[in-house]
């Protein structure tokens, strides 16, 4: 029981707990509810500032995971599943951007939410557990049942305090991932008994399986890695979404309330990527090489298709939700590039995404709460009633098109090389060539948009008299803004720590001559 | 092989009949006034035979040599087999004893004789677990089918009950018929009725008429599926199961299913799965379980999907568990059937017990449309409803995911890999119905007359507990009964 290897688990549960204590705390109705709210925030802040030691005490040399703890779980009728968690240079920065997130929607939340609050924030809190669950785990059946728990309050935040297609939104959000999800359990059960078969030791340990697999102590023939590989990928693809699985991202960011459409924004996401990062690629190699360009070939796709779409779109969120389409086909072709660099860059542009995509939300939701619509057509010249927040709206803009200096560009641009440089990809410069266009994409319809709403004279009455941001929205906006300026002027802080463990995940899983190659180092 | 009548390995059936008797007799004199006595004693009665059961168990496992125990010249047999059936049967039918006080006080019925014919169905359903013989497995089915004919017909003056009480007793002693015809022609063709001498029959091939055994098996093979409603002989569960007492119905698609599933097991794994080479006997019942559990699922699955009422619903939902459970069968892991059983007659009884408190008087508000907005009114029970659904559709941490897991597993590990996919695919399209009821509950604003709150009282709001609890304890921690469920593994 040292820091080291209780942290981790802390920061997981403490949001748990706070959910049991937020469900037990008084009995305030939806009157008086500050209690409550106050004390839900608490715990998520208390959770952010318990998950900063992982960044400050995070070994940036190391490629293995750190702060790992592990327990036994469940050990009967051939089932040996562990409690095993543990983070690396990959998973180290989208657990912190899940614990900055969280206060943040929180307290964007505060006033919007007028009803069965108490619900409402137990169900933020026990999602919170699944995302850092989520990214935390190293078993693959801890890691699938985190995966799943966390649609359940997704779901029920969807569909109870959504907007008016909520129903329709919420059933399609959990249909496509649990199709998903479920041939990834398939896949899950059948590498099981493939380790088992092979090694003679059966486990659903991430390292070590993928150590196995690297050292060649687990060789899965080339057919058989492709069905694994699809099987993953499909659970993946759909969450990220990759076009074609993108169509229940814009109903569920249409419908969801703010906050759901910043946590789906920021984080939901960025597990399907992760996964990829984490499973397909270091476990199926061969297979992703041979994929790869399938898969790029719809990256590609989805980065301009989401770029056109989103560009005539009448409704802001609307707007937002195709942009993430655009984003995060970035992130697909990064990985896929299968070099470090696009490896970096899809890292990169996943927590850029998640900090100026969030904002985005943020903002959206604060016009929301003022004038009750969110269609272009009814805004126009707001910079003269609300000057402060047409400034951090144009920061964010920016990041989110990639301006240079500011979060976004970094990611596109490392993802633009590894793509170029890919040699393992074929087709990769062409690849490379497209996806730069939506460089020009995104700024178009941003910008249009930005213009459309923020620039000019006040053509309708009633945009004249808005209040500009208020401390409680300043204080949700400003740290996400000053964090876009950080990671587009100081990447190498973010990525330095983060390149061991992707360098590891193209090295391990390249064929390694057997003599070479490590033996797994711990035999549980 | 013993020379003596052994006691202890009848312990279990003795005592829950005893304790019927009992009850029947204390009903008389009572003048079926004492209420909760009746149910009371037949819970005290199940759990002195889940005791036997744990004796039995220590036996078992200190017992040098391990081989199952057979008695009665071969009539019963002790193994882990039978203690795991047995547990279910008995965890069943007390679970459905609390949940029942309620039910019974609220549509005025006589009590004492209800618990005496579930005491009698339990009778019915250990005996199938233990059963060493054909005629055993028949004798125990017997017992549970008469007395489950009755339960479902329970409100002798509600039509729809009378209804399913009358079909379930037509049809079913239709496909009883076809089941003991098929155990006469597999006794012609083997010359036993043991389970073991089939077995040896087989293996040594001195079947002398093979087609014999071939029909004699298709004919019971249709028996069994009409029990554990597999499509195509499925078609007798909704109406009964939705004219049946909710609280009777959630029994019937646990307790006697599970019984179903014991004795399919046994004649699987002593005529079906004998890799013996009768012109392909195991290979073909293999292709055609697997072509009724995927049809199964399909129906159960999609037609699930259209139903208004809830009862219909979770009546397709139980077709389709029975083809999820058909998979670990055809698996030939019967630990897993096992597990997964239990795990669906803790979650399964307990939705079944809230539609019983939300149905109120004579299960008047059955329809989906009756749930409304009730998340806000009721919220324990819907909390628990909600927690049901989410386990028959097989999220995580829940009892539902870890059956479906373990069955799915060993279906891979006998590289049944189409089967699985299907099986995961349709899991995916049932959640589609199963969030239906929560979606109302919690998502659509509640009618606006004044809806009565449901009774539940104490005894069922303890077998919700104790589902409730289930659910989680064997979705999170499952070892203790699956090293239970695997006494002779170890």
């Amino acid at each position: 029981m040292t820091f080291e290897n209780t942290i981790l688990t802390l920061v997981m549960f403490v949001p748990l707990l706070g959910a049991i204590l937020v469900a037990l705390y008084g009995r305030s109705e939806d009157g008086n509810s500050d209690g409550i709210k106050k004390l839900a925030i608490g715990v998520t802040v208390v959770t952010f500032v318990l998950s900063l030691p992982l960044a400050i005490l995070f070994d940036a040399k190391s490629a293995g995971y750190q702060f790992i703890a592990r327990a036994g779980w469940i050990d009967a009728a051939g089932l040996k599943v562990d409690y095993h968690v543990g983070i690396d240079g990959l998973s180290l920065w989208l657990v912190l951007l899940t614990t900055l997130i969280m206060p943040i929607a929180l307290l964007a939340s505060y006033s919007a939410i007028t009803k069965r609050i108490r619900e409402y924030l137990v169900l933020m809190l026990i999602l919170e557990t699944g995302m850092i669950g989520v990214f935390c785990a190293l078993d693959m059946f801890l890691f699938y049942v985190f995966w799943e728990v966390m649609l359940i309050p997704m779901y029920l935040i969807i569909g109870v305090w959504g907007g008016e297609r909520r129903i329709y939104a919420s059933i399609k959000f959990v249909l496509y991932t649990m199709i998903g999800s479920l041939l990834m359990l398939v896949a899950i059960i059948a590498l099981y008994l493939m380790h088992g078969k092979a090694t003679g030791f059966y486990t659903f340990d991430i390292p070590l399986i993928t150590q196995s697999i690297a050292a060649g102590m687990l060789m899965i023939p080339l057919d058989t890695q492709l069905w694994l590989f699809g099987a993953f990928a499909i659970a993946f693809l759909i969450k990220v979404p990759l076009f074609p699985f993108h169509t229940w991202l814009p109903d569920a960011h249409v419908e969801a309330p703010t906050a759901g459409s910043v946590i789906l924004a920021s984080v939901l996401l960025k597990m399907g990527t992760y996964g990829l990062m984490r499973f397909n690629v270091p476990m199926f190699y061969e297979a992703s090489i041979s994929l790869a360009p399938i898969i790029c070939v719809f990256a590609v796709f989805g980065i301009v298709y989401g770029a056109l779409v989103a560009m005539v779109q009448p409704d802001i969120k609307k707007l937002v939700a195709y942009s993430s389409v655009s984003h995060l086909g970035f992130c697909v072709l990064g990985i896929f590039s299968l070099t470090s660099m696009g490896m970096q860059g899809a890292l990169y542009q996943m927590l850029a995404h998640g900090l100026s995509t969030g904002a985005l939300f943020l903002i959206i939701g604060m016009i929301y709460e003022r004038r009750h619509t969110r269609q272009i057509s009814e805004f126009g010249g707001l910079a003269t009633p609300m000057p402060q927040f047409s400034t951090l709206f144009m920061i964010t803009t920016f990041a989110s098109i990639g301006l240079p200096l500011l979060c976004g560009f970094v990611g596109e641009i490392l993802v633009l090389i590894g793509t170029f440089t890919s040699t393992t990809l074929e087709g990769a410069k062409w690849f490379a060539a497209v996806a730069a266009t939506a460089m020009v994409w995104g700024a178009v319809y941003m910008l249009w948009m930005f213009q459309r709403v923020v620039m000019g004279d006040v053509t309708n009455p009633e945009n004249a008299k808005l209040p500009d941001l208020n401390l409680r929205e300043k204080v949700v906006l400003v740290p996400l803004v000053v964090l876009m300026i950080v990671m587009g002027v100081y990447p190498v802080f973010f990525t330095k720590r983060s390149q061991p463990a992707l360098d590891a995940a193209i090295q391990k899983s390249s064929p390694v001559p057997p003599q070479k190659a490590q033996a797994p180092a711990r035999m549980p | 092989m013993e020379k003596y009548v052994n006691y202890i390995t009848i312990l279990p059936e003795a005592i829950v009949s005893l304790f019927a008797f009992v009850l029947m007799l204390v009903d008389a004199y009572t003048g079926g006034r004492k209420r909760k006595l009746y149910a009371w004693i037949s819970l005290g009665g199940l759990v002195a035979a889940g005791a036997s059961i744990g004796w039995i168990a220590v036996l078992l496992s200190t017992n040098a040599s391990m081989a199952p125990v057979s008695t009665y010249m071969g009539m019963l047999t002790t193994d882990p087999f039978r203690l795991a059936f047995s547990t279910i049967a008995l965890v069943v039918s007390a679970l459905t004893v609390l949940a029942s006080m309620a039910w019974l006080d609220e549509d005025s019925l006589p009590a004492g004789e209800f618990h005496t014919l579930l005491m009698f169905a339990t009778v019915g359903m250990l005996l199938m677990a233990s059963a060493g013989d054909l005629v055993m497995i028949f004798l125990g089915l017997e017992i549970l089918s008469i007395a489950t004919y009755v339960l479902a017909g329970y409100r002798r003056r509600d039509l729809r009950s009378n209804e399913a009480g009358l079909k379930y007793y037509i049809l079913g002693s239709f496909a009883t018929a076809f089941l003991l015809y098929g155990m006469a022609l597999t006794y012609g063709a083997t010359r036993s009725t043991s389970l073991e001498g089939i077995r040896l029959a087989i293996t040594s091939g001195k079947v002398e008429w093979t087609w014999l055994l071939l029909v004699g098996g298709a004919m019971m093979l249709v028996g069994l599926c009409f029990k554990i409603s597999a499509a195509p002989f499925h078609v007798w569960t909704p109406d009964v199961y939705e004219g049946a007492p909710s609280v009777v119905t959630g029994w019937m698609s646990t307790g006697p299913k599970a019984a179903a599933f014991a004795a399919f097991l046994k004649i699987y794994i002593a005529v079906f799965a004998v890799g013996a080479p009768i012109l392909g006997l195991a290979g073909a019942t293999q292709t055609a379980l697997a072509i009724i559990a995927v049809t199964t699922m399909v129906v159960g699955n999609v037609v699930a999907m259209v139903q208004d009422n809830i009862k219909r619903m979770l009546a397709y939902s139980s077709i389709a568990h029975a083809g999820y459970a058909l998979v670990g069968v055809i698996a030939n892991d019967w630990h897993s059937v096992a597990f997964y059983l239990l795990c669906y007659g803790v979650m399964n009884i307990g939705a079944f017990a809230v539609v019983a408190a939300i149905g109120r008087r004579y299960d008047r508000e059955t329809m989906l449309d009756d749930y409304r907005g009730l998340g806000w009114e009721s919220r324990g029970l819907s909390i628990a409803f909600a927690v049901f659904m989410f386990s028959l559709a097989g999220f995580p941490m829940t009892a539902g995911f870890m059956g479906k897991f373990l069955v799915f597993k060993s279906a891979w590990e006998k590289g049944l890999s189409m089967l699985v996919i299907f099986a995961v695919l349709n899991s995916a399209i049932s959640v589609y119905y199963y969030l239906r009821p929560i979606v109302l509950m919690y998502f659509s604003a509640a009618p606006d007359s004044d809806r009565r709150r449901s009774v539940l009282g104490a005894a069922a709001v303890a077998a919700l507990a104790i589902s409730v609890a289930g659910v989680f304890y064997l979705g999170m921690m499952p070892d203790a009964v699956l090293k239970f469920f695997a006494l002779s593994a170890k």
